[in-house]
Formats: structure tokens, sequence, C-alpha cells
């Protein structure tokens, strides 16, 4: 490894405020979300979208605690581990990337709810999410099957992708923008 | 029936329950296992209905952020307190800072979802 290399993508790709690959913890997502909150404060970022960066990446560093340990415990190549970076460009957009492992079984779960999300307006997602928490349905593991859309709700747009590594196994990938022009609601 | 204090951690708020009748929740809420770490709250206020409750019980919830099982735990809360409030005098604060767009939002969905409880979005 080179650390010169991840300095010039750090320079290349604007204020990165926080990036972190590897073991996830609970205590790991507090500290990293409380360092977060430091940075948002010198930064005197207004409260709201602060509070959505905060949101979306716990539920993203969450999430991937939770799918790496919920299946596949007897294959040890998922891992509650992966890549979160929360980062800025020069126009105050923030972006919040998340990359872990996860398995088949997983990815059809999550894979038709992005989709669904994905064909949503604002006003779409949040009766969704309503309808969701209320219904209780789609409950599975430690969230409350919502968390892509309290995500959705919290950022202007969201990309996603999977990609095969073999037939159990994907990578799989989201992308928050939280842009500073906010689009009409 | 005894108080209950939960003292707050960085992921979870601190939470007060007294049985002359206030029951507070005060700060972040992102717990690893939501439904585990609210179980004793839920346990006590569904013994403090069924047993003697004060005869007007204040709610006060002042939640800066939290994760989506939070907001569905809150939800349940609600719902619980939906259950007794025809037996009951409950008033619910939904406290927020007046920057704090997304709590107020919050707060306006649980008024919606329960239009028969009295909740009161209260600016600080």
């Amino acid at each position: 490894m080179d650390i010169n290399e991840i300095q010039n993508i750090v320079e290349d790709d604007g204020i990165i405020f926080l990036t972190y690959g590897g073991f996830l913890s609970q205590s790991l997502i507090a500290s990293m979300t409380e360092a977060l909150e430091k940075e948002a404060e010198s930064n005197d970022l207004k409260m709201t979208i602060a509070n959505n960066i905060f949101t979306i990446f716990i539920e993203l560093s969450q999430n991937m605690m939770n799918y790496s340990k919920s299946k596949d415990i007897d294959d040890d190549s998922i891992k509650p581990e992966g890549l979160i970076v929360v980062s800025r460009d020069d126009d105050g957009n923030y972006f919040i990337d998340s990359r872990n492992i996860i398995s088949r079984e997983d990815k059809d779960k999550i894979e038709p709810k992005l989709d669904e999300i994905h064909s949503l307006d604002l006003a779409g997602i949040k009766k969704r999410y309503k309808e969701l928490r209320r219904s209780g349905k789609n409950t599975h593991g430690k969230g409350g099957g919502i968390g892509f859309y309290e995500i959705a709700k919290r950022c202007n747009k969201l990309e996603y992708d999977f990609k095969e590594i073999n037939e159990n196994k994907f990578y799989f990938h989201i992308k928050t923008f939280l842009l500073e022009k906010k689009e009409q609601k | 029936m005894e108080n209950l204090t939960i003292q707050a951690t960085k992921y979870t708020p601190e939470i007060s329950l007294d049985t002359f009748g206030m029951i507070s929740l005060t700060g972040k809420s992102y717990p690893e296992n939501t439904f585990d770490f609210y179980e004793p709250m839920m346990k006590w206020v569904r013994e403090y209905f069924a047993s003697s409750p004060a005869d007007e019980t204040v709610v006060n919830m002042e939640i800066i952020y939290f994760n989506s099982s939070s907001s569905k735990l809150f939800f349940d809360f609600f719902d619980l307190l939906d259950e007794v409030k025809d037996d009951n005098k409950i008033s619910i604060n939904w406290i927020y800072d007046e920057e704090n767009e997304s709590a107020e939002e919050a707060g306006e969905d649980f008024i919606e979802d329960f239009e028969d409880l009295d909740i009161k979005l209260v600016v600080k």
C-alpha cells in the first residue's frame, strides 16, 4: 500500500470527512459518528443536513454490520467489514458511499427495495416508509426493514449496484447524494 | 412500582420513567439491538398503565437523531399509548431544535399516524 496514493485520492476527490475500511462494531460506529459531529460542527453545517449525514451514515454502517452477520455464518468471507466514505465537493455537496460483500440471499432482499425506491419520488418514498413502518412487515434481522427508505428520505439521490463475485457473493455498493441546492419537494 | 432511569450513552438516550406520570426520552437513538434496548422501557410502560397510572401522564421525547429501527420502535411505543389512551389522560411532547427539520418532520409523521393521540410539536 502506498499512503501517498491515498493522499492523492483524498485531494482529487474533494474533502473527505471520513473513510474507513475494515471491521465494524457498534462502538466504532458510535465513535465515527462522534467524529462526524465534530466535523459538522467545525464546518458550521446546518443542523438538518448534519443530522441527515449522521442518520445515513449510521444506517449504512449498521446495515454493513448486520448484513454481514446475518447470513452465511459458515462462510467466513462475509465478515462485518466493508468500506465507508463520507466526502464533500467544492460546491458543498455531500456524498456517502458504502461497499461491502453480501450473500445472494441478502441481495435478493435488498434489490427489490432499492428498485422500488428508485421508481418513486420523495412523496412516494415517504408514503411507503410510513406504510412499512405501520405494517411492520418486511422486518428482518435487527432493522425494521425500512432502513433504505429512511436513507432515501434523507438524501436527494441514491445509486446502487451489485457486482457478482461468485454465485453466492456480491459486492454491494450504494452512493447517496446530499446536494447543496435541494430539489423541490 | 418503582421508577426506572437508564443513563444516556453515545448512541442511546437517557430514559426516565417516573410513576408520578412522567416518561422522558432525551438524546440520540441508534442502538445495535433496538428492540432489546427498549424492552425494559416498554415493559415498564405496559406495567405502569396496567397497575396504577397517574391521573395524567406526560411523555417528553427529545430525540436529536435516530436510526430506522428506533423509528419503528417509537411507532410501537406510540401504538402502546394509543391502546390505553381511552382510559388515561396522556399528553405527548415531541421536542426538537428549531433548526432540526428532520426531527420536526418525524414528529409531524407521528401526529398523522396517531391522530387520536395528543402529540404536540414543541420547539426548544
